[in-house]
């Protein structure tokens, strides 16, 4: 049994009603992480997943979908950052095709650089809309800091960024993989593509 | 006229070492209600998604063998052509609802804007289509906010609209109240009469009597039989098979009238009630 | 629950008009602050897109859209009031505090521009039927497969968050652990979350089952239930946003 090429744009069907169930599921995480009051987002579980499953063409759908449709329903922030949650789909999908979620080490590996990804995208977003914070009180703080200080707003706004994301983007990659580990296999090869093949 | 023609069909699925069905051969005529009886995991859905294309194009997996419905070979044309010939209808009522729509009406026309059916005909369809189910009234109502049995009777209605000429029902009462279940069975039974060829995965043997042709008995991939209704139900392997026998069946049975009549069983309440008078007269129920 | 978009169904002539010049309204009008970064600018967007959030007949609805990032833009002006790099001139002090003019300025400018921002987008949240915009775009090329893919994302969402209420009561009167320290609720997280995943994986499984049955793949022209109206009022309003997009162009080259 051959696996398609992972970005391909030929996406089947299954794939593409995996979508909407990833943007519920990142609804639902962060549904869940504020019932037992974490104190992490918790919200894209469901982009991660769908990268694990289905490739990063998908995940990215997922992670960019996922944004403008909190856009549009409750904080029209939200929406300019589905860059950033495509570009984690992105990183997720080619990287579990690489062979980065075959052991604990190599997966925490893998949160570090989503965290890394998401921070060096949304960065520039935070310095265009908002000179450079993030809204978060943790991390505005530290910006605050570093501004008075006089560090360059790249750096400090990065920071900012980076505190918020690094704790919150490594749970959720291995959340992801604990629970695709969970899944049983005929379940999960329906979301890779491969061919059919005579008895 | 011959529906449904398979030949040879064996089919395997992806990551499975099993047969998921061996060597099935059968003949469908036009306008018969067939019904699929045997145990779970005996293959009957997986016959069933075979004769719409599901199997193999959706799971792939290895397939082998013919099978042809309404003259298209499954192989050579694509799911959504061959929805034009022969539709399936699913267990679960909520997961057929495609979720994009937002009124019972816009639903069943969904399949028929895939298709490019030209908007007067999509209106007309839809509405003969909510009619014959008796959903006319929930038109307006969003999808997702109907009762079980409506539910299904809108998954048969998007099908129904796509005008097949064969359909396939997979189980379509086991999530449904008794209410939900003579629903779904009455809508059958009014398809049943405009000529279309019904095919029915049921477990439930009483109704699937009544209403069927003939029976299509399955056990680990394999046809064991496939026959009328009162010889396969009154098969003294059922128990074996996983399938249970009609209860006027098992009434007859235990009164040592099957001895009496073997293969001539009555399948319907009715007529088992006119033979057990006629065995002991008018003062037995 | 039946979807969850902010869309307030109304009928008014904002309403009336057909997605695609809304789309372009909101596109270009955002931009245009961006293009000529000048308050004066900004403003009268603001104002321009504001008359038509009025002509829509919901305004007030913008204020719960804006008040819920209010802290957001409180800090911004804190900060940048503070520590802009460019600041020069004392604005005033307060408790030991110095705020400076040209961090405020750019605080104030970043606001207006933010503003801006939702409510023009806001003409296609509250003004614009989610199904009506998404076929808008389906009619002129965008992937019948990938309008179905937005469109079912609306009403899945809170078909799952009505599963995930069972779910949740289910697995709390199992003994689930949704009080105590952080480590408790921490375990708790997996467990709760493990099974809405795999019943939903199920059911995007069925669904795309039942959405290939109704010839979903189809390889032809797609047709539609309903129908798109543009008004000659509409072509001129179009004629009108391309216009001011093509001066913000031609004004930015010129710096």
């Amino acid at each position: 049994m051959e696996r398609k090429n992972v970005w391909s744009l030929n996406f089947s069907t299954i794939s593409l009603a995996l979508i909407p169930v990833s943007v519920g599921i990142n609804y639902v995480g962060k549904l869940f992480a504020a019932t037992l009051k974490l104190p992490l987002w918790l919200d894209s579980i469901g982009t991660i997943l769908a990268a694990m499953l289905a490739g990063p063409w998908i995940g990215a759908i997922s992670g960019l979908i996922n944004n403008v449709i909190y856009g549009i329903t409750m904080d029209a922030v939200s929406a300019i950052y589905g860059i950033t949650s495509a570009a984690i789909g992105i990183t997720v999908g080619w990287l579990a095709y690489k062979g980065w979620l075959k052991n604990w080490w190599r997966t925490v590996g893998l949160g570090i650089i989503v965290a890394l990804v998401s921070t060096i995208v949304s960065t520039p977003i935070n310095i265009k809309f908002w000179g450079g914070q993030t809204g978060n009180i943790w991390g505005d703080a530290l910006f605050a800091t570093l501004m008075a200080k006089k560090a360059s707003l790249f750096l400090a706004s990065f920071l900012d960024e980076l505190l918020v994301d690094l704790p919150d983007k490594i749970a959720v990659v291995l959340i992801a993989y604990i629970i695709h580990q969970t899944l049983p296999n005929r379940l999960t090869v329906l979301f890779s593509n491969n061919k059919t093949e005579t008895l | 006229m011959k529906k449904v023609i398979i030949e040879g069909l064996s089919y395997k699925y992806p990551l499975s070492s099993r047969l998921a069905l061996e060597d099935i051969s059968l003949t469908i005529e036009k306008g018969e209600f067939i019904g699929i009886v045997g145990k779970n995991l005996s293959g009957k859905t997986t016959l069933c998604q075979a004769l719409v294309g599901l199997v193999p194009h959706f799971y792939h997996g290895g397939f082998r063998g013919k099978v042809e419905v309404a003259g298209m070979n499954t192989m050579n044309y694509s799911i959504a052509q061959l929805a034009e010939k022969i539709g399936l209808v699913f267990q679960n009522p909520f997961n057929q609802i495609s979720g994009s729509k937002l009124t019972v009406y816009e639903e069943v026309a969904f399949g028929l804007e895939n298709l490019g059916i030209s908007r007067p005909e999509m209106i007309e369809r839809t509405e003969n289509v909510l009619k014959l189910l008796d959903i006319y009234h929930l038109k307006d109502r969003n999808p997702f906010e109907i009762s079980g049995g409506q539910m299904q009777r809108l998954a048969i209605a998007s099908i129904v609209a796509l005008k097949p000429e064969v359909i396939i029902l997979d189980e379509p009462t086991s999530q449904l109240d008794p209410q939900g279940t003579n629903e779904v069975f009455r809508a059958v039974n009014q398809l049943k009469e405009q000529g279309i060829t019904i095919i029915m995965v049921e477990h439930k043997v009483e109704k699937l009597a009544a209403y069927a042709d003939k029976i299509i008995l399955m056990s680990e991939g394999k046809i064991v039989d496939y026959d009328r209704p009162s010889n396969i139900f009154a098969r003294s392997d059922l128990k074996k098979l996983g399938v249970k026998t009609p209860i006027f069946i098992q009434a007859l049975q235990s009164l040592g009238l099957d001895k009496k009549y073997p293969g001539g069983l009555p399948v319907t309440l009715e007529d088992t009630y006119k033979l057990v008078v006629k065995e002991y007269g008018n003062d037995q129920n | 629950m039946k979807s969850i978009s902010l869309y307030v169904d109304l009928d008014s002539p904002l309403h009336r008009l057909d997605p695609l010049t809304k789309i372009s309204y909101t596109l270009v009008f955002m931009l245009i602050p961006f293009l000529i970064p000048l308050k004066s600018i900004t403003l009268i967007c603001l104002g321009l897109t504001l008359s038509l959030l009025w002509l829509g007949r919901v305004i007030k609805h913008i204020v719960p859209i804006i008040s819920f990032s209010l802290f957001l833009l409180f800090t911004i002006f804190l900060i940048q009031g503070l520590f802009h790099p460019a600041n020069e001139k004392v604005a005033f002090s307060i408790l030991g505090l110095t705020f400076y003019q040209e961090g405020l300025e750019y605080a104030l400018g970043l606001s207006l521009r933010f503003i801006n921002l939702l409510c023009c987008t806001s003409i296609i949240i509250l003004a614009t039927k989610p199904s009506d915009l998404i076929q808008s775009l389906v009619r002129r090329g965008l992937s019948p497969r990938f309008g179905y893919v937005m469109s079912s994302v609306l009403q899945i969402i809170p078909q799952m968050s009505n599963t995930t209420q069972v779910i949740l009561d289910a697995q709390k009167s199992r003994g689930m652990e949704t009080e105590g320290n952080l480590f408790v609720r921490a375990k708790a997280y997996i467990p709760l979350l493990a099974p809405l995943v795999m019943s939903s994986l199920v059911s995007a499984n069925d669904r795309s089952l039942a959405l290939e049955v109704r010839a979903f793949n189809a390889q032809r022209k797609r047709t539609f239930l309903s129908e798109e109206k543009v008004t000659f009022t509409a072509l001129i309003f179009r004629f009108l946003i391309f216009f001011s997009f093509i001066s913000s162009i031609v004004w930015r080259l010129k710096q």
